[in-house]
């Protein structure tokens, strides 16, 4: 279906290759994953799948690359819109038009098709993503997820042979995210759809997939099936790295398949004892009745909870269910319908300039938002200088978490990662008392988590600070949270110790505990301690 | 207003015929009638999208451009006599650009031209601002005819860009309190300016390859999945505008 032939690719302006002689023949009916490094180049592989890489972006394309016997270089992307539907990294920057009806009927008039063969498909796609109840509404007060289904529904209603999509559920909580996937995972099966998905979160997606693609960033790629991919892959998911550091030879993939296999590990030790968590002493942030209401809905109920110096505290909960509310009333950016916000004993609304720095470090989901420099190094010394801190210090944070960036890049070209990265240099710099993070893992792949989990938890550790974040990321609270706060529809449905929430909810359950229920074991690290424990 | 919007060209045709007669016209009581009566439709029927926000914006660039205008109307140019309000030093110029002097005396017949230029050029730019506002970027694309669709495409991408402005510069606002920044005064807006810029690029370039990936313009003739009717009202509407002008 999609043949790619000697494929090699330079942007203009670069001296690094994105790929190299990138040869794959993908056939019909299969499930591709793309995995890489963030900025390795995943979306412009999957971009040149419809054209839109080189036409619309530039750069010097070798090779060839044919869809359903199409080459993409004779025609342009349009041509290709009844062939390949694609949904990019952020829908709502690609919504042509207000409304979920008129936005799935966009493309279906363009090409002009009859008015009985567009209502017919629509209600078939409406359907397929259950979307019906939502058909007549305003698509910017969708939340997340159901935007994605849109995004789907709209590239599905062409009745394309190619779906493309770029991190479909990097955005979504592992419920949405789930459902999202098991309908691609549908649509291969019943309709033969062929699909190429890139995706960080391989714990979600990895069991879906045919074949891997590995690009490394530097033009290499390595292409196989999961099993092989996995042996030698950089980036590997919970479930493997269990299997890896359990020295097993063949790697199960699926938490049924790993199951099996661990049975013998899992019983040969008594059921541990879930740690007793340490009580907290100093609370930093007290939030008593907060009531926030937008207009007519109201976003969060009274909510009462108070977080202490040394926790990381996730909060966790479906799309729209008051996070980043939760987290702007903190930071003091939302307005309060009703009760109050202390932290430090301030109003967090009323602090400005240099106390405000010290006291809350705030990364906003669009981490660029902070950035207005015109290069790297212009931010650090902008950050260094406004706190009053010895000139290279920002940097040197920033070396650390995301080393061997480029000093004058411009902070648009960076990738996401690096640009969270930045952000956050920046933002520790000022040596906040409380960080709050919106969504930090967007994007970022397995080893930039890795050590955004290590800085933040010696963040806490060393400084006995508050650290908040709102992640749909279950793997990510297993390995950093402290405590895990569960929002549903504005209310604290449930508020604790990690191991304890995460346990109590299958949804939520990080890969190593699926395989080692009951054993309440969150990570490989869990796990490893634990084999240690019982080995003497 | 709601349950069944006006086409999307109603508003747009009703401003270019109004902003015809304020120049036709060209008094300044009647372009100050005419922002008026543009400012008070849009406060009525703007609804809750972000394009009906931009319309503050346009005011308030509206308000700039006229101050400068006036300001460069009465420092730079031929001098108007009449009576002296008040003296700005005057800059030399060569002796071969006679009659044109920098400073000097201002009149009040000088200020008051240059005011009321400055006001026409203001009642242009809000009755096109309301425009803009009363009317979703998105709806304009879909009854644009697609043989110019690349023009339709850099005209949607124009008039979306400047509401998502709007919303853009609050967030970014915020996030810069945040990182504990002031929000007032120049260098805020320098600060703004790049990310601002640098994000309704990006959007622009996405809505543009979500455009073309998408076949937009790939067939001469496009079906309409729910027709846009024009009807009675928008006549009615228009009407109002060529009778104003006929007025003039």
């Amino acid at each position: 279906m999609i043949r790619f032939s000697n494929v090699s690719l330079v942007y203009p302006n670069s001296t690094t290759t994105v790929l190299e002689d990138l040869n794959i023949e993908i056939a019909e009916g299969e499930l591709v994953l793309v995995i890489g490094p963030t900025g390795s180049g995943k979306s412009s592989l999957l971009r040149l799948i419809n054209g839109l890489v080189p036409h619309h972006t530039g750069g010097i394309l070798a090779g060839q690359i044919t869809v359903d016997g199409i080459s993409t270089r004779e025609v342009k992307p349009g041509g290709l819109a009844h062939l390949i539907g694609i949904v990019g990294q952020n829908p709502l920057n690609g919504f042509v038009a207000d409304r979920v009806e008129e936005e799935l009927a966009f493309a279906m008039e363009a090409m002009n098709l009859p008015h009985d063969v567009m209502r017919k498909r629509m209600e078939e796609v409406l359907d397929l993503l259950s979307l019906t109840p939502l058909r007549s509404r305003l698509i910017a007060t969708l939340s997340g997820g159901e935007q994605q289904r849109v995004a789907i529904a709209s590239a599905l209603v062409m009745h394309p042979k190619v779906l493309v999509l770029d991190e479909p559920t990097s955005a979504l909580d592992p419920i949405a995210a789930e459902e999202v996937l098991s309908i691609l995972h549908r649509l291969v099966h019943d309709l033969s759809l062929t699909i190429v998905i890139a995706e960080h979160k391989l714990e979600r997606v990895i069991g879906f997939a045919d074949r891997i693609v590995h690009i490394n960033g530097a033009g290499e790629t390595i292409i196989g099936s999961p099993e092989e991919v996995m042996k030698v892959s950089s980036i590997s998911p919970p479930i493997v790295e269990l299997a890896r550091v359990l020295g097993l030879d063949n790697l199960p993939l699926t938490v049924r398949g790993m199951r099996r296999v661990v049975q013998g590990i899992r019983d040969s030790l008594p059921l541990s004892q879930i740690p007793k968590s340490i009580k907290k002493v100093n609370p930093v942030i007290t939030v008593e009745n907060l009531t926030v209401a937008y207009s007519d809905r109201s976003v969060l109920n009274s909510l009462n909870t108070t977080i202490h110096g040394g926790e990381i505290v996730a909060l966790m909960g479906r799309n729209g269910a008051g996070k980043s509310t939760l987290l702007r009333s903190m930071a003091g950016i939302s307005t309060i319908s009703k009760g109050s916000v202390s932290v430090y004993s301030n109003n967090p609304a009323t602090l400005e300039g240099k106390a405000r720095r010290e006291i809350i470090g705030f990364i906003p989901q669009e981490p660029s938002d902070l950035l207005y420099g015109q290069s790297v190094v212009q931010e650090c010394d902008l950050a260094d200088r406004d706190n009053q801190i010895p000139p290279g210090t920002t940097f040197a944070v920033l070396n650390q978490l995301v080393p061997g960036i480029n000093l004058h890049a411009h902070p648009r070209d960076l990738s996401e990662g690096q640009r969270l990265g930045l952000a956050l240099s920046i933002v520790f710099s000022a040596n906040p008392k409380v960080l709050i993070l919106d969504e930090p893992t967007r994007g970022l792949d397995y080893d930039a988590k890795k050590s955004l989990t290590k800085i933040l938890i010696e963040f806490a550790a060393i400084f006995d600070r508050a650290v908040i974040l709102a992640t749909h990321d279950v793997e990510l609270v297993a390995e950093l949270s402290t405590r895990v706060i569960f929002l549903a529809d504005g209310d604290i449905v449930a508020d604790g110790p990690t191991l304890e929430v995460l346990l109590s909810s299958p949804a939520f359950a990080p890969q190593v505990s699926k395989v080692m229920s009951p054993q309440p074991w969150l990570t490989v690290g869990d796990v490893v301690s634990a084999l240690e424990a019982g080995k003497i | 207003m709601k349950d069944s919007p006006l086409h999307p060209l109603t508003w747009w045709i009703w401003s270019l015929v109004i902003a015809i007669s304020v120049v036709r016209v060209n008094n300044t009581y009647f372009a100050l009638g005419a922002i008026t009566l543009v400012a008070f439709i849009v406060l009525q029927l703007r609804d809750d999208a972000p394009w009906g926000k931009s319309f503050n914006w346009t005011l308030k660039v509206a308000l700039w451009i006229l101050s400068i205008r006036t300001f460069i109307g009465i420092s730079i140019g031929v001098p108007i006599p009449g009576n002296v309000i008040f003296t700005l030093p005057r800059i030399p110029v060569p002796t071969w650009m006679p009659g044109i002097r920098i400073g000097g005396e201002v009149t009040a017949e000088r200020l008051s031209s240059a005011l009321s230029e400055g006001v026409i050029i203001c009642a242009i730019i809000v009755i096109f601002g309301a425009a803009s506002s009363l009317t979703s970027p998105h709806r304009l694309l879909r009854v644009l005819p697609v043989y110019i669709y690349e023009f339709a495409t850099a005209v949607v991408i124009a008039t979306s860009v400047l509401p998502q402005l709007v919303s853009s510069v609050a967030r970014i606002r915020q996030a810069q309190r945040l990182r504990g920044q002031k929000t007032k005064g120049f260098t805020s807006y320098r600060r703004l300016a790049i990310p601002l810029l640098e994000e309704s690029l990006a959007r622009s370039l996405d809505l543009a390859s979500a455009m073309d990936a998408r076949g937009y313009g790939t067939s001469r003739i496009r079906s309409r999945y729910r027709p846009i009717n024009w009807r009675l009202r928008d006549s009615a509407i228009v009407a109002s505008a060529i009778f104003v002008l006929v007025l003039s």
